[in-house]
């Protein structure tokens, strides 16, 4: 299980860069790996498991990339709903550059660093990456062309 | 043209129309995913788009098939972990097993995590899901499944099925346990044959040493769904027939909406107990799906 200032770390991260409360993660246990967490819900069943071998643990939800800690896309997708700030709506045609490598020119207050991309839609695809005034992709761009393309 | 599995023609209804199913291909189905979007809005947002999906069963808001859709994998939706492409009979296994919110269950058998998913949004991420799959290489595609769904209530580990540890018991179990796969075979290519191996013959062993270990597993009134495949009743009744001959166990009916046919009595003059007709056969040219087979077993207090 991740230490209580880990935790702290990470869920107050969330909260002061895009507003998600980090009480709503009050319910859920973070555990911390190598190279990431993971967050599962908490109840009483959880405490029975711990006597398997387990191999993974709920949903991959951070992952350290060098000196930095970046929350998945899947952990994104599910909580980003709950975001106050540092949300970017996009449409399909800004989303299609974005998947090609591009990048693109945004006015936001905000300092640099993440941002979440949702179509104007509403529906939260990930995270993006906002440097000098620009926004950059961190989707799996892969993985997210084979599901549009078909490639 | 010669008849396709012509062995089972004695205890499979309307033969002819069975072989006609057999002859086309499985029909795209999805299962809508609410553990990230309300049906009703998924409807609307791809009828959009131009795609209009057809309800599987007025009784199930989830459950579609997509006729003009070839790969539901190639959709933004699918990518946003809103549909999971998965056959009719596979996602009428866990509403079979209907798990209660809270509950301690265990797939023991789950990858890819279609079923085991499907088990997450039914008890709308509560309670704790044990994902078992014996095969490390398939705990990166079951993760990954679980992720792009929204589950977080569920761990994957790697025991062999049949001797996962009896350290605790659990309130529902699922045992979709590997089988010939003979309801999955469609030809519709003149080359598709059909296949026995040796392999395919010993399946029976396992599967009675999963399914009693599965049953020692639950909890008193606890319930579990032993499912395959196959239309084979030697992968099928013949091993809820060893379960009810070893152990306390009651075959539970199965009400789903959907037309199936009741479990054999005999096969290859070997008779079963007759609780096995409480056992569900469902077949392509009843359901337009897969075909597959489901045991609904309760544990007696």
């Amino acid at each position: 299980m991740a230490r209580e200032d880990e935790r702290h770390h990470l869920f107050s991260f969330l909260e002061e860069r895009f507003g998600i409360p980090e009480k709503l993660f009050d319910d859920y246990l973070l555990f911390s790996r190598e190279k990431s967490w993971t967050l599962i819900r908490n109840g009483p069943h959880v405490i029975s498991a711990s006597q398997l071998k387990v191999s993974k643990v709920g949903l991959r939800a951070f992952k350290r990339i060098g000196r930095f800690v970046k929350p998945t896309t899947r952990m994104i997708q599910i909580f980003g709903s709950f975001a106050t700030k540092a949300t970017v709506k996009i449409n399909q045609e800004q989303l299609s550059r974005l998947l090609e490598g591009e990048q693109f020119p945004v006015q936001l207050d905000l300092d640099q660093g993440y941002v979440i991309l949702a179509l104007d839609d509403g529906r939260i695809l990930g995270l993006g990456l906002l440097i000098k005034e620009n926004i950059r992709s961190q989707l799996p761009r892969k993985e997210i062309r084979q599901c549009m393309l078909g490639e | 043209m010669k008849p396709i599995f012509e062995h089972y023609c004695e205890i499979i209804p309307d033969f002819r129309l069975f072989q006609e199913y057999l002859r086309k291909p499985i029909p795209t189905h999805i299962r809508i995913n609410t553990l990230k979007i309300k049906p009703d809005t998924l409807l609307n947002s791809l009828k959009k788009n131009g795609l209009h999906l057809k309800s599987s069963n007025k009784k199930y808001d989830t459950l579609y098939h997509a006729p003009g859709l070839n790969l539901s994998g190639n959709l933004l939706e699918y990518f946003l972990g809103y549909v999971h492409p998965q056959a009719l009979t596979s996602c009428l296994v866990s509403i079979a097993l209907s798990p209660r919110h809270n509950s301690y269950i265990l797939d023991m058998c789950a990858s890819p995590g279609g079923k085991t998913s499907h088990i997450a949004q039914l008890t709308n991420n509560t309670g704790l899901i044990v994902a078992n799959e014996l095969y490390p290489a398939r705990h990166i595609a079951l993760g990954h499944t679980l992720d792009r769904l929204g589950v977080l209530n569920a761990v994957i580990t790697g025991y062999q099925a049949q001797e996962f540890p009896l350290k605790h018991r659990f309130d529902y179990i699922l045992a979709d346990v590997p089988c010939s796969g003979e309801g999955r075979f469609r030809k519709t290519k003149e080359t598709a044959v059909y296949r026995e191996t040796r392999k395919k013959v010993r399946l029976p062993d396992l599967q009675k040493k999963i399914l009693l270990r599965g049953f020692d597993l639950l909890k008193i009134q606890g319930e579990m769904i032993y499912s395959t495949c196959t239309f084979n009743p030697d992968e099928n009744e013949s091993v809820v027939n060893f379960l009810l001959e070893n152990r306390d166990a009651d075959l539970l009916p199965i009400d789903l909406g959907f037309d199936y046919e009741p479990g054999v009595q005999e096969w290859k003059n070997e008779k079963y107990d007759k609780q096995t007709q409480r056992c569900a056969r469902f077949y392509p040219h009843r359901i337009n799906s897969v075909g597959f087979f489901m045991a609904r077993i309760g544990k007696r207090g």
